[in-house]
């Protein structure tokens, strides 16, 4: 279980990170097709979508690497029990809101399927295929929270030190 | 429920939630939730799937991704020793030393970027490192880089100007060469207070390198060519036609690219570190920007900001005093929501009263965009507080508490500008 | 008593808001305050594209929308972006007659009711180039901003460039795009004379908004106030369409005293964008199917 979940974060993160490449190329194909005087047109509303992607793929990697941020003043300097309480409710709350996300996220993409949403540029995508994007992001977020709260729930749960404050200290 | 209850509820369950240890973004949305559930007519849910849709999908926001991802590869390349080893000689002799990279590295990169954020994560990634390694005390850097990255706005291109210029009928053109003498005193403010700080706290100014004769120094200047390069490629894809403003943020991550290849610093691991890193720093913004466009979808329904803005043009005032009661008003507001929804929700209402008040619509501009600066590190919604505590791990109290010697420079800034509207006015004059 | 959120793309200095402002405010006056509409202008509340889906879904009662963006969703809301084929405003009212019915049917499917709707000054061309024929447009760096304008690029031999609304200001000044196609009105506002110099006034089309209602909020209304409701929409039409052309003329006076040349497009060039229009109402016609056909022959019908 432990590892089909590391797995699922780590699989859609590297599904933000092509989103990402995604939206370099898009930008760069909209100044040389100009160069070239080819036309290919939508590249700014792709990248638009690969950009949504890129945020919301990676949310529950970002999470699992403690890099979403937050206010620990109070937390810090709790220990034992106390702490475990707020971390309880901090988390509670989240996952509630993750849930929120979540169920509205993966409703929007299904409405717009319904109603025929389509993107009203040059591209002309029907909008519920890269909403999927933000859909999946938040679902798997909604898991990573659950996940989270159950780890703290059972007294397992370990905080990743940020690596990008080592970089920095 | 009157509107004073409204905020102050509202007020109580941000703080109670961010006080808490939600994460912010999360925080953001779920104030926006109650207030929207509560106090207006319609449900949340489909309104907030749609607006965060919509402003993370965005082409204008591209540029943020970009920026953050070329910020990740420079880091892991040798430009920022180089770019030190290329400016020490010369701030050397300055009170401060080093301590003005930031603002310097800044004020450069500010006319490459548009936005606070990208500058704020671009030069911090190569700056903070490396003055830390050289014994640099991290409040007064961390405090520095934070103010200075608002910088981003002031000097063009700029998205907030580009916002207030069609929302207000101005010139964006006009409003971009506007900002160009503000930019360089507030960053001259910022320097100056450097230096006083450095003079009061000699023991905290690791010492001088050795000293250089002009030849000497200007042979170091060398180190100096890949960022101008660099630079250079990003301005000059811009002025040139080559690329939008937007456009050239992918040339800048190109050119990083490039850059890192030549300096033989890319591999696959260097680039999927970066590309891993960017897309998790990103993701971390995105995240909070998702939060505050729902919070401020949800007072564009409540009408709170409308209001207040209603109120304060209802006052009557002076001119001097407009401007005061604005500046107060837009620092308030700048505590909880991001510079281009406080541009959004309030123009329509607050312009005609500054029209009538007979204010130059470019100086007001001006106005605005520092105000907007000094949004960005107020706590608790203030984007570059956000990254750095993204990229130090530093509480965000502790960031907004060695920042807050900038925001009372940019305070300076603005009535500098009231007894002197020529420093935005004078440029624009002799298009 | 009813209040209502109205959620328009446009600033608040525009005609068309400043129309949807009165509008709100007759409203208010002719039910008594029993109906009350807040005008959000400069998608403050929703974006241009959202704000059919929103009120579509409810999420704000009603809104203002430009029809011509949801043309890919179905050809027929596109009809007046046809270029060449309603090229005055009595033409385009006429467009309007014959559009209308279809729109009531659609929207009406879509659990919305058009409330009216009011066009935009004509479309002309802006370039420093001097235009005698289609075939001085060859090499043009357009500004392709529409499946429409990007297709007429594509048919004189211009090169269609993808420059965003916020981004075309400084497109101009550095010539990434040196050309495109809006109104007078439009270009005013983006202080397009600052960078090109000359303004075909070619009438090519012209766009409308519409203002659309959620067909659930308006049912939940009494009658009397549907009924002033409908009274206030059709008095804000016949004012719209009015100061749509007041708008039209103060615009090309101020781009004139900007130092801007109005040119009235010599026969050459009229003759061979009509062509351009010919082939385009023809490829809409085949996207568009049989209802398409009915509505242009509608509105061809002496
Ligand atoms: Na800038
Ligand atoms: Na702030």
């Amino acid at each position: 279980m432990r590892r089909a979940l590391d797995f699922l974060y780590d699989a859609c993160a590297w599904l933000a990170a092509i989103a990402m490449i995604g939206v370099l190329a898009m930008v760069l194909a909209s100044i040389v097709t100009r160069q070239l005087g080819i036309n290919f047109q939508g590249t700014d509303a792709y990248a638009g979508y690969s950009m949504a992607c890129a945020g919301f793929l990676a949310l529950a990697h970002t999470l699992k690497h403690n890099e979403h941020i937050r206010v620990t003043l109070v937390l810090g300097r709790l220990q034992g029990r106390a702490r475990h309480a707020l971390e309880m409710w901090a988390l509670s709350a989240a996952t509630l809101l993750a849930l929120l996300f979540a169920f509205y996220a993966v409703r929007l993409a299904w409405q717009s399927h319904v109603i025929n949403d389509i993107s009203t540029g040059n591209d002309a995508t029907p909008l519920w295929l890269p909403q999927l994007g933000m859909a999946l992001g938040a679902v798997v977020l909604l898991i990573a929270f659950m996940d989270e709260w159950w780890l703290e729930f059972t007294g397992r749960r370990v905080v990743k030190e940020s690596e990008e404050a080592l970089h920095n200290e | 429920m009157s509107d004073v209850a409204i905020t102050s509820l509202l007020m109580v369950v941000l703080f109670a939630l961010l006080g808490s240890g939600v994460w912010i973004g999360l925080t953001l949305a779920g104030v926006a939730w109650i207030g929207m559930q509560m106090f207006s007519s319609r449900p949340a849910g489909d309104a907030m799937a749609i607006t965060v849709w919509g402003a993370a999908s965005s082409w204008t926001l591209t540029a943020l991704p970009l920026f953050v991802w070329m910020g990740e590869i420079l880091f892991r390349t040798k430009l920022s020793e180089s770019m030190f080893r290329g400016l020490a000689p010369w701030v050397n002799r300055l009170p401060g030393r080093l301590l003005h990279t930031n603002v310097i590295g800044c004020t450069i990169f500010a006319a490459v970027s548009g936005s606070s954020a990208a500058t704020c994560a671009t030069i911090g990634k190569m700056t903070l490192p490396e003055l830390a390694r050289r014994g640099y005390p991290e409040d007064i850097t961390i405090g520095s880089l934070a103010g200075a990255g608002t910088l981003g706005l002031l000097i063009p291109p700029s998205i907030i100007m580009i916002v207030y210029g069609v929302t207000a009928d101005v010139s964006i053109a006009r409003l971009f060469v506007a900002g160009i003498l503000p930019g360089i005193v507030l960053a001259s403010l910022f320097s100056g207070y450097l230096a006083v700080w450095a003079t009061m706290n000699r023991d905290r100014v690791p010492p001088p390198d050795a000293a250089m004769t002009l030849r000497e120094k200007l042979f170091e200047s060398r180190h100096l060519i890949p960022v101008v390069l660099l630079i250079g490629a990003v301005l000059g894809s811009i002025y040139s036609g080559f690329a939008t403003a937007t456009e050239a943020a992918a040339v800048g991550v190109a050119g990083s690219l490039i850059l890192s290849g030549v300096q033989r610093s890319l591999n696959w691991a260097t680039f999927r570190d970066s590309l891993l890193g960017a897309t998790r720093l990103y993701c971390m913004i995105a995240l909070i920007l998702a939060g505050a466009q729902f919070l401020t979808l949800a007072m564009g329904y409540i009408g709170l900001p409308r209001h207040l803005a209603e109120f304060v043009t209802e006052l009557g005032l002076s001119p001097f005093m407009l401007i005061l009661a604005l500046a107060v008003f837009y620092i308030i507001l700048g505590c909880f929501l991001d510079g281009i929804s406080m541009v959004v929700l309030t123009m329509g209402v607050i312009l005609p009263t500054v029209q009538a008040a007979h204010i130059d619509l470019v100086w007001f501009g001006i106005f605005i965009v520092i105000v907007v600066e000094m949004a960005q590190i107020t706590p608790p919604v203030g984007f570059n507080l956000f990254v750095l505590q993204g990229m130090t791990g530093k509480e965000i109290t502790w960031i907004a508490r060695v920042t807050l010697p900038f925001f009372f420079l940019m305070c300076g800034m603005v009535l500098l500008l009231w007894f002197f509207p020529q420093l935005a006015t004078w440029m624009p004059s002799r298009m | 008593q009813a209040k209502w959120d109205l959620p328009a793309a446009y600033p608040a200095s525009n005609f068309h808001t400043e129309n949807l402002m009165h509008f709100a405010g007759e409203v208010d006056k002719a039910t008594g305050g029993k109906l009350k509409i807040t005008v959000h202008p400069n998608a403050s509340l929703y974006k241009a594209p959202e704000i059919k889906r929103a009120v579509q879904q409810g999420q704000a009662q009603i809104g203002e929308i430009l029809l011509v963006n949801f043309q890919n969703e179905w050809q027929l809301y596109g009809a007046d972006g046809i270029p060449f084929l309603a090229d005055s405003y009595e033409a385009s009212m006429k467009l309007y007659k014959a559009q209308k019915p279809f729109l009531d049917k659609k929207l009406g499917e879509q659990g919305m009711m058009l409330l009216y709707a009011v066009a935009w000054p004509p479309q002309g061309i802006y370039t420093n180039r001097t235009l005698n024929s289609a075939a001085d447009m060859k090499g043009l760096k357009w500004r392709a901003y529409s499946p429409a304008t990007a297709r007429i690029a594509e048919l004189v031999g211009a090169q269609p460039v993808t420059v965003q609304a916020a981004e075309l200001s400084q497109a101009l000044a550095t010539g990434v795009v040196d050309s495109y196609m809006s109104s007078g009105s439009t270009g005013y506002d983006t202080k397009t004379y600052e960078h090109l110099k000359k303004w075909y006034d070619t009438q090519a089309w012209l766009p409308k908004n519409a203002v659309i209602v959620n067909k659930a909020a308006f049912n939940a209304l009494d009658k009397p106030t549907q009924d002033a409701l409908l009274k206030a929409a059709a008095e804000a039409e016949t004012r719209g369409w009015a100061a749509s052309k007041a708008e039209n003329a103060r615009t090309i006076g101020l781009l004139k005293q900007n130092g801007m040349e109005i040119v009235a497009p010599p026969a050459q060039l009229k003759a061979d964008l009509k062509k351009v229009g010919d082939t385009m109402l023809k490829e809409w016609l085949e996207k568009a199917g049989p209802e398409g056909k009915q509505l242009i022959d509608a509105y061809m019908k002496p």
